[in-house]
């Protein structure tokens, strides 16, 4: 299989009025057509920045640097009318909330179709006609009906649906899932989720699905890069990363997931503390104040990206398991 | 996460009709019918079997309303009342209906285009809407009318030049009230994720405002052009009785201004006049604010 994306040292900063704030720092992360990379991290860790960085689809706050490679071509120094060709037909994002990400005053049918008589210049009969097929493979029951309706008419579970339709609407070859199963209740995020799975097989589309639940990313991803105050912290195939984690901050947010067996009445496991400030550069590890192994060696000085074999990264000074 | 999650279609049910009787209030029957009235006379007034209203019937000065020639009476000079109110509706419709619809179009697009592409450009617009709006109304457009439209003995200027320079100066005036109203909205939406997400389909700039942007901007134009109509009515009326605006009883303003030193004698000179504007006024008024809450319903449901 051949590379489809690559990013290399990509770092995100956002002009604030408080100072530089440092969202994504040299992130450095492989994609193959076909795969699919989960990014997990706490609020506040990146992931989302790290999405919308690699389309380019950042405020005028923003400034990234490090390139992007898509499809062999350097895409982080495109104009940016270039870029949007890729929109749509390349890369697709699909949103965190489906309430917010439909347009409330168009029927579901003029969004759905929007894309298609836009940027693959159908008809609008063919449009139509291909706007039911993909209703048909989000498993929208009576798809004719449902393109008449609004979006207020749906539930949650059925809007991410149509959100997903939108963006599989030009077939890309890469899609990004900005936590796509947040805003949905338990049940519905299953489905949500094995949807997506079977439509990335049909197709053989890469995606990147960005969340902050390991247990959704676990049984739908090939390779996991956890995310920390804007560092890649653990970068390894799915099945290597969970039988062998080596960072404590991988471990711990694995830990704070809420178990059935756990007693009532029990606390709920969390990571105490808090992100460091990202607009401030204090030197060491960023976990160091939370890492329940942290010694002096994490306060004074930040760990670098190491190669533990078997394509596991991680960035710790003091790994599970020891070094190798 | 499990094998388990099978994705079941969900059972369609068939649409139940319900009627849904929509409850308007009463207000918006009375402003309505009223506006339509209005709208009927200017188009259709000349019609009717009413004299000419630059006639004077030197056989009838002042006579009351409801007087068997003249319906609502004559001005002490023998000019009809009603002829010269639905003389009057047609001016009033034709200057405010044209400067708020080219003003809002103009300040729609300034507004609209400014917001959603931000920088410098729309720093400048703000502040040139601000510096606009710091004038008042009727102080704007009185030196507007009297730059453009200047006449004295010598060289009166004509009655359509009149009420082209008013609806010019009307709409100057309008450009930065509705355009700030557009500007405000837009910066609401254009930060919505939808937009976000159709950008993200790689949908170009402007189609991304004229399907995503206008149709949630429109709402909030509507109800307050509607208001603007009002406006335009009042500041064409306070510009006549100052005698710059259309002269000799063309307007409703006009009327009002000719009537004023005759209200001792006959005061419905004054009356139907003002009443006119202010049931028009009103009644824009109203029927805007209905426009707006109807249109806002689908927004609050979600």
């Amino acid at each position: 299989m051949s590379s489809l994306l690559k990013i290399d040292n990509m770092s995100v900063r956002f002009a604030t009025p408080r100072g530089n704030l440092k969202a994504v720092n040299d992130v450095t992360i492989e994609l193959l057509a076909g795969e699919s990379l989960g990014v997990v991290g706490e609020s506040g860790s990146g992931k989302t920045v790290l999405s919308r960085a690699t389309m380019g689809l950042l405020p005028g706050t923003a400034t990234r640097t490090g390139t992007i490679t898509y499809q062999g071509q350097d895409i982080s120094n495109m104009p940016k009318d270039e870029v949007r060709e890729l929109w749509g037909t390349g890369m697709a994002m699909i949103f965190q909330d489906p309430m917010t990400a439909l347009n409330p005053v168009r029927r579901i049918g003029s969004q759905l179709t929007e894309s298609l008589t836009v940027r693959l210049g159908m008809n609008k009969k063919d449009a139509k006609e291909k706007a039911i097929e993909l209703l048909k493979r989000v498993r929208i029951p009576d798809p004719e009906a449902m393109l008449r309706k609004f979006p207020y008419q749906l539930s949650g579970g059925m809007r991410q649906r149509i959100m997903i339709a939108i963006a599989v609407s030009c077939e890309p070859e890469l899609l990004f899932a900005d936590e796509p199963t947040t805003a949905l209740d338990v049940t519905v995020q299953a489905q949500v989720l094995e949807l997506l799975t079977e439509l990335r097989k049909e197709a053989n589309m890469a995606m990147i699905l960005v969340t902050h639940d390991l247990g959704v990313v676990a049984g739908h991803t090939d390779k996991i890069a956890v995310m920390y105050a804007g560092d890649v912290v653990e970068y390894a195939p799915t099945r290597q990363l969970f039988a062998n984690m080596k960072m404590p901050y991988t471990e711990a947010l694995l830990k704070s997931i809420p178990r059935l067996e756990t007693p009532t009445g029990s606390r709920l496991p969390v990571i105490e503390g808090r992100l460091p400030d990202p607009t401030k550069d204090e030197p060491g590890c960023p976990f160091a104040n939370r890492c329940p192994y942290v010694t002096d060696k994490c306060r004074a000085e930040k760990p670098p990206l190491t190669d533990g074999g078997n394509n596991h990264f991680y960035r710790c000074w003091f790994p599970i398991g020891g070094v190798k | 996460m499990s094998e388990t999650s099978q994705l079941a279609p969900t059972e369609v049910e068939k649409p139940v009709k319900v009627k849904r009787k929509r409850k308007r209030p009463i207000g918006f029957y009375l402003a309505g019918s009223w506006i339509a009235l209005i709208v009927l006379l200017a188009l259709f007034g000349w019609m009717l079997p009413a004299p000419s209203w630059d006639q004077s019937f030197y056989d009838s000065l002042g006579v009351h309303p409801f007087h068997h020639s003249h319906i609502l009476g004559t001005t002490l000079d023998g000019y009809d009342m009603f002829a010269g109110l639905v003389n009057g509706a047609r001016l009033s419709v034709l200057v405010s209906l044209s400067s708020v619809l080219i003003g809002g179009a103009i300040g729609t697009f300034i507004g609209v285009t400014s917001a959603y592409f931000r920088g410098k450009v729309d720093m400048l617009v703000t502040m040139a809407f601000n510096v606009m709006l710091s004038i008042p109304n009727l102080v704007l457009s009185l030196a507007l009318l009297s730059v453009l439209a200047y006449s004295d003995e010598n060289h009166p200027a004509t009655i359509t030049r009149r009420v082209s320079v008013l609806i010019l100066s009307l709409t100057i005036v309008i450009i930065p009230i509705l355009g700030r109203i557009a500007r405000g909205a837009t910066l609401q939406w254009s930060s919505r994720e939808f937009v976000l997400a159709s950008k993200s389909m790689g949908t170009k700039n402007f189609t991304i405002i004229r399907k995503h942007i206008l149709p949630n901007v429109a709402p909030a134009i509507l109800a307050i052009g509607f208001l603007a109509i009002g406006s335009v009515i009042i500041v064409e009326g306070s510009l006549a009785i100052l005698g710059i605006g259309v002269p000799g009883g063309a307007s409703w303003g006009s009327m009002l201004a000719n009537g004023r030193g005759n209200i001792a004698y006959s005061p419905w000179e004054v009356y139907l006049p003002a009443g006119a504007i202010a049931l028009t006024v009103i009644s824009c008024n109203w029927f805007g604010d209905y426009v707006r809450t109807s249109l806002d319903k689908r927004e609050s449901k979600i």
